[in-house]
């Protein structure tokens, strides 16, 4: 049965932005009301719509 | 027996006296009797059934906890969207179950099964529409899938219960064994479903949100979408001279939709005209595998008890249309709760690979379906 014994590391969800025209990216925390493809305001660079690519979730890395 | 013992202490006085004497007397008659005792038959068997239960009762009691946590998130959620009565609603729910179909008698079990499923889904969905009617389809698809966890926790609280008060009663180690291998298994499952509980609660994608995020890219694309089932939408686009029609779930909702019979509507809607259908879905890793690795090969890719999976293998042997299937690997625990980075930039990989079946098998004209398969919660069109 495939159950794996990693269910004790710390995620933390993070929310990827991109933009519709040019190659800009900004990666945050998530919010709650966030959902990929949804439309979140103009991009700085270009004035292009801005889209939430993708939501993730990554391993903290306690640095200690 | 007891002259044994006698005996033996009254070797052992020689030559000592008071406290020491008391204590090697009592030490002796301790030691000897543990000794004899552990040679009466059954005795050994019971400290070991002792053992083993108190072992189970630790993970029976873990998977309470879970059960327990759910309900409560459960019976918030539904307070806070205007259920005046969240626990007996909550206690109408947990116990709910679907009979299988007859199986002995195997013409057209799929269709039954389908039909009870179906009217399952639509009766709970009933339920809550029926205390709050304007509720959002979000807020609905997050009640659904806490009902369902609450109900699966429930199973597997009351199943292991069962087991364990059995074990005890008939005095059997052969069950205790076997329960005392199985339950830590069920702890994980247990701990995994109420972890992705609280993940679709947020609306956070899912691991086997794979499917459909791959869909989602594509349809990105596609100016026109429409439904062809039951929370199932479908969108065109072009793609080197193909018209690559995409099928998935509807987002952002908590769903999996039916894309099954969304495929089957689809290449009816094409006259068959299909030259290659292409699933893309989440599949278990084994132990060893990494997490995000990519794989393709033949066949419908769906974790499905049968009714959708079936629905697209028969539309393609009426029409003859090959079905390739890319899968992206993780494990159970990782399909049900936050997707993990390596999934998420698997799909670009995923994207390749069905791009590349489309390159090599099919020729510039002619029409192509692509299934996302998968819960796309968080993950909209
Ligand atoms: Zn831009």
């Amino acid at each position: 049965m495939a159950i794996s014994v990693d269910s004790k590391q710390n995620l933390k969800v993070k929310t990827l932005i991109k933009c519709m025209q040019c190659d800009y990216t900004q990666e945050r925390d998530f919010q709650v009301g966030d959902f990929v493809l949804k439309l979140v305001g103009n991009c700085p660079k270009d004035n292009g719509p801005l889209y939430i690519a993708g939501i993730y979730a990554e391993a903290v890395t306690s640095k200690k | 027996m007891n002259g044994l013992i006698i005996a033996l202490a009254q070797t052992s006085s020689q030559g000592q006296s008071g406290a020491a004497l008391a204590f090697s007397y009592i030490f002796y008659i301790f030691f000897i009797a543990l000794l004899a005792l552990s040679f009466f038959p059954g005795v050994q068997q019971k400290t070991q059934i002792m053992f083993l239960s108190r072992d189970v009762e630790q993970k029976l009691q873990m998977i309470e906890g879970y059960l327990k946590d759910s309900r409560g998130l459960t019976e918030k959620l539904l307070k806070e969207k205007g259920f005046a009565d969240p626990k007996a609603f909550v206690e109408r729910i947990i116990d709910r179950f679907v009979i299988d179909p007859v199986s002995v008698e195997p013409t057209d079990i799929i269709n039954r099964m389908k039909l009870l499923m179906r009217s399952n889904e639509d009766t709970v969905r009933e339920m809550i529409t029926a205390v709050n009617p304007n509720i959002d389809p979000m807020t609905r698809s997050q009640i659904e899938i806490s009902t369902e966890v609450v109900n699966a926790l429930n199973l597997i609280y009351k199943v292991i219960r069962h087991y364990l008060i059995m074990a005890k009663k008939l005095n059997s180690i052969m069950i205790m064994y076997q329960l005392q291998m199985v339950a830590p298994i069920y702890v994980k499952y247990a701990e995994a479903y109420a972890k992705a509980q609280k993940v679709f609660l947020q609306g956070i994608p899912i691991g086997d949100g794979l499917g459909p995020l791959v869909a989602s890219r594509f349809l990105m694309k596609a100016d026109q979408k429409f439904t062809v089932s039951k929370d199932t939408i479908a969108g065109s686009i072009e793609f080197e001279g193909r018209k690559v029609v995409v099928v998935k779930a509807e987002g952002p909702m908590a769903t999996v939709g039916t894309p099954g019979e969304g495929v089957q509507n689809v290449i009816e809607r094409e006259g068959g005209r299909v030259s290659r259908i292409i699933t893309v879905d989440a599949a278990l890793k084994l132990e060893g595998e990494e997490t995000g690795s990519v794989a393709e090969g033949m066949g419908v890719a769906m974790g499905d008890p049968g009714p959708e999976k079936i629905a697209i293998e028969r539309v393609a042997v009426k029409y003859g249309i090959p079905i390739d299937a890319v899968i992206v690997k993780m494990s159970m625990e990782e399909a049900i709760t936050e997707m993990r980075k390596e999934v998420y930039q698997a799909a670009d990989k995923a994207i390749e690979y069905v791009k590349r079946i489309i390159l090599e098998r099919t020729k510039p004209g002619s029409t192509v379906v692509v299934v996302g398969v998968g819960n796309t919660a968080g993950i909209a069109q």
